[in-house]
């Protein structure tokens, strides 16, 4: 009796794999048997082969197949199976204390900065959800372009009113003018109030809960403010204030005709009042002015519920066409989303509070630079241990793991050690939180207490980390192959090794920005404290005059002993500065910097007069002469000082002639360069009283000011510091970036340096025979410690190389554009910070070798 | 979801309906040679059983080795409750098609 032809069986048996074919091949011998019976044996051979080709591209063995890709008996991942991976992942952890101590401190430093930027922008994301209509409300912001010059701006001219109107999809347009800025004259001092002019409407289309009081018809209404209840407390003590007057420095009168609760502050508007926008003169520029020139005019508009977005933009689009063809400023409007303002484009005078794009963008940045590296360290310590967990991984898979499931259960180790972490950044982020908030300009429109939202995003977020920091590890295990694994064959991945060195050398290269720029940066902080300003700083106290008359306080003042002389100005120099716009004699006008002063201020100071003299006693109630600095001299192209005393310009519509030329001085901070200056002498202008002190109770003094102080004005309490104080206070955004940067550079260095500590703690423990031997034989301890850390000190040694061009390159450019005198990087700097970094790293690797090499050896080597 | 029923499909499941227990591989395509006259390849009759497993309608089990099949088992098969339900459907849309039927059909 014949066979069936084996090779055709082979064949189809090798086609199927691991798929279940037994079924299959007693049907194809049944079938060959049936056709023996009746037919030849080569045709029934023939059809063998058929049935079996008619097989091998069937639809069933395809089946089949994919079925057996799988263990028979974990198709899929069940929850016992899921369980078992917990199990697992939490015993593992458990069994290596050590490694998921760093790995867990890293990951927690790494992911709580960035558990601050998740909280800013859950926040931000809720700005202005309280509009009932905020879905149809946008702003009109425009991009402005004069000559070469192109800006965007949050700003839209009022006069665009009109036109928007005549769109059928604008159901409202809300006219806003942000230039409410006042005070209040009252009995225990000046208030400043700031809000807005609005209209009626704004109250239509934004909600805002009034109290008290008619607000249509105060809004309507020029002179009549609506008053939010915490402004009213501060000025009144007070909520029920309706009627009330108030009195404003700039001589008008307002009422306050209604009173609402404060605006919430997760909202892109900041104001303490509203005022009706007919409190404002009408414009008297000409209709093209108008047009081109719209400081602080703000338009929102309200669509129809239909109206499409990208219809209005065209609109709006056409509208900036045909007005500005014969404009030479050309202004192309942008349709802007209530939603987008708050976190949107970097735009020009925004109204309120808003996160920049940019800035939140730096900040991720910064926020991925740290988290990142700690997702290093995980992967790098996992796959250098890879061969301690080989033999499990290669048991697992000849029980039939397959590669999804190992890579699942590692998955899950990591999700698990991602989430302990969570819970160490978490702790992190509640003791950071206030200090972060305090750095931030728009801090008191922020609220970072978690919620709903929050919360959401973190644990997303920890997910998220977890399968970044897992995901090579999981694939490399999941690859793994068994028969290798289990003779400990594994680790002979030389691809992985490369990855983890270029890893570590990129840790240290940003640690060594870090700290390069903690040396730099304290370097230009103490530079700016130490600056010669060119003006005398020590002994004088400011006082701020508060509205009293400054010859009764030059009178009261002068009876002090402490006093030696006093002078008066109109601000506190080196802190800020103010322009005007003068005319010379060709009348052109040019932007210059001024300030009044009166005759005892250049002399107190110790500025020098290269020409001429100086003011004189009693110039009289009108303004006359002007003492210029020498960039003035040297911008208006007149040879030398003397040649300018005479020189007549015209300011504010008033000649003024030069009578001196001052050396030059910082009269502004040194963030800006010395430009053209001018000092006036007008004693109504004057708000300090500056006072030239020898005293050594500097606490007695002021006591001696105060008494002094309430003879002239009891209501208001006494304003005086020291100048050098107000000076160095000018610069302690350098202390606010310090700590940002010491603080930013201590996680990244934590962070590396944890990652350092587990790779020579692993090389240590695996290199723990052959150093046994060698001691034997007679190695010395530092031969031994040379031996281990020789990888690693290779490694820092490449960060350094890389790191200090690269990080002071960096740097160098950074520093001027902060500051305009500014220190430079030298290469002392970046010596200490080469010696810092490598400090930090041989003391780290060598606690760890060391240990390994003063083993006894006997102990590693009693097992053998 | 309605499952649609091709006419072979419809076909292989009445046969296994009809042969019972002995419902295997090899007697369902003899089976369907001799009384449908319909010949085809094992590989296509496996296909169309997978498809009919997949959707519901079959059940299966290995049993039965014998000699002449090296000493294999067989896999038979059983139509299910959703594949009697099947049948049935496709049954009653034919009757009903046939009783609206306009024209006479019958074949002289």
């Amino acid at each position: 009796m014949t066979q069936p032809p084996k090779l055709a069986r082979k064949i189809f048996e090798w086609f199927a794999g691991a798929a279940f074919v037994e079924d299959l091949l007693g049907d194809l011998d049944e079938l060959y048997f049936i056709h023996v019976k009746t037919k030849s044996a080569f045709v029934a051979k023939w059809l063998y082969w058929k049935a079996v080709l008619s097989l091998i591209f069937s639809y069933a063995l395809k089946k089949r197949k994919a079925k057996r890709a799988v263990s028979m008996y974990a198709s899929s991942l069940s929850a016992g199976l899921l369980r078992n991976y917990f199990k697992v992942a939490v015993r593992s952890l458990y069994q290596h204390k050590y490694f998921t101590m760093l790995n867990a401190f890293g990951l927690a430093v790494g992911m709580s900065v960035s558990l601050l930027l998740l909280s800013l922008i859950s926040y931000v994301q809720t700005y202005d959800n309280f509009h009932a209509n905020r879905h149809n409300i946008y702003t009109i912001t425009s991009e402005r372009t004069e000559g070469v010059e192109q800006l965007s701006w949050a700003l839209a001219p009022h006069v665009l009113t009109d036109k928007l109107k005549e769109n059928p999809n604008v159901k409202d347009v809300v006219r806003i003018n942000s230039y409410f800025r006042e005070t209040v004259k009252l009995p225990q001092g000046l208030i400043p109030l700031n809000g807005y002019y609005v209209e009626p409407n704004f109250l239509d289309v934004f909600t805002y809960e009034v109290t008290q009081g008619n607000a249509k018809y105060t809004l309507s209404q020029p002179n009549q403010i609506i008053i939010t209840e915490t402004a009213a407390q501060k000025i009144f003590n007070a909520t029920d204030v309706v009627g009330k007057t108030l009195n404003l420095t700039n001589g008008h009168l307002v009422e306050i005709g209604a009173v609402m609760k404060d605006r919430p502050i997760n909202s892109h508007f900041k104001f303490e009042l509203l005022a009706s926008l007919s409190s404002l003169p009408q414009p008297q520029a000409s209709v093209s002015d108008q047009w081109m020139y719209f400081d602080f005019q703000y338009l929102y508009v309200l669509l129809e519920q239909t109206a499409s977005a990208s219809d209005f933009q065209s609109y709006l689009d056409k509208i900036s066409v045909e007005t500005y063809a014969k404009l030479p400023v050309k202004v192309a409007f942008e349709l802007q989303h209530l939603n987008d303002i708050a976190l949107g484009p970097d735009l020009r005078m925004a109204i309120g509070p808003k996160w920049e794009a940019s800035g939140m963008i730096v900040f991720a940045i910064i926020c991925t630079m740290i988290l990142l590296p700690a997702c290093f360290n995980y992967t790098n310590i996992s796959i250098a241990r890879a061969l301690k967990r080989a033999k499990e991984i290669g048991l697992r898979k000849t029980l039939g793991g397959v590669k999804y499931q190992i890579f699942f259960q590692f998955i899950t180790e990591t999700v698990v050690i991602t989430f302990i972490a969570f819970i160490g950044a978490l702790v992190m982020f509640y003791f950071m939180r206030t200090e972060f908030q305090k750095m931030l300009v728009a801090s008191n429109s922020l609220d970072l207490s978690l919620t709903v939202r929050m919360a959401f995003y973190f644990l997303l977020f920890a997910l998220g980390t977890g399968l970044v920091a897992g995901v090579f590890p999981a694939l490399y295990f999941g690859g793994l192959n068994p028969i290798q694994a289990l003779k400990n064959k594994a680790h002979k991945g030389s691809s992985a090794m490369r990855v983890r060195k270029v890893l570590t050398v990129f840790q240290f290269v940003l640690s060594f920005g870090f700290i390069l720029s903690l040396v730099v940066f304290s370097k230009q902080y103490k530079y700016s404290l130490n600056f010669n300003f060119g003006f005398t700083k020590e002994n004088i106290v400011n006082v701020e005059l508060q509205g009293t008359q400054p010859q009764l306080v030059k009178n009261e003042f002068s009876k002090l002993a402490s006093v030696q002389s006093m002078a008066m100005s109109s601000q506190v120099m080196g802190l800020g500065y103010y322009n005007t716009w003068i005319k010379d004699s060709e009348e052109d006008s040019t932007e210059v910097a001024h300030m009044y002063v009166d005759e005892n201020y250049i002399p107190m100071f110790g500025l020098t007069l290269l020409a001429g003299t100086n003011f004189q006693e009693e110039a009289g109630l009108t303004e006359k002469f002007i003492i210029v600095n020498e960039e003035f001299v040297k911008e208006y192209k007149i040879p030398a000082p003397i040649d300018a005393i005479g020189k007549t310009y015209k300011v504010e519509g008033t000649e003024l002639q030069v009578i001196g030329v001052v050396k030059n001085f910082h009269y502004a901070p040194l963030r800006y360069p010395i430009k053209k200056f001018f000092f006036r002498n007008n004693p109504k202008k004057f708000t300090y009283a500056h006072l030239k002190v020898n005293t050594t109770d500097a606490f007695a003094m002021f006591t001696d000011f105060e008494n002094q102080w309430k003879k002239l004005s009891p209501e208001q309490k006494l304003d005086a510091s020291f100048f050098e104080d107000d000076l160095n206070e000018g610069y302690s955004n350098y202390v606010v970036l310090l700590k940002m940067v010491g603080f930013l550079g201590l996680l990244a260095i934590t962070i590396s340096i944890l990652g350092l500590l587990g790779m020579v703690v692993y090389t240590a423990e695996t290199k723990a025979r052959e150093v046994s031997i060698r001691k034997v034989f007679g190695a010395s301890v530092l031969n031994l410690n040379y031996l281990l850390s020789k990888e690693y000190l290779k490694l820092m040694v490449w960060a350094v190389g890389i790191g200090a061009p690269v990080t002071a390159y960096l740097i160098y450019l950074v520093l001027p554009r902060m500051q305009y005198y500014s220190t430079t990087v030298s290469v002392w700097d970046v010596l200490i910070s080469i010696v810092i970094l490598l400090a930090l790293g041989i003391v780290t690797v060598w606690s760890q070798t060391n240990k390994a090499a003063l083993a006894n050896p006997a102990d590693t080597l009693r097992s053998e | 979801m309605k499952t649609y029923l091709g006419e072979l499909e419809e076909l292989v499941l009445l046969t296994i309906a009809a042969l019972g227990e002995e419902a295997y591989g090899v007697s369902i395509q003899q089976d369907l040679e001799e009384r449908c006259n319909r010949s085809i390849s094992i590989g296509a009759l496996h296909s169309t059983i997978t498809r009919l497993e997949e959707k519901g309608f079959l059940k299966s089990w290995l049993g039965g080795a014998t000699q002449e099949r090296g000493g294999r088992s067989k896999r038979f098969y059983e139509i299910t409750q959703a594949g009697k339900k099947a049948v049935v459907e496709a049954k009653s849309v034919r009757d009903e098609l046939w009783s609206l039927s306009k024209i006479k059909l019958s074949v002289k």
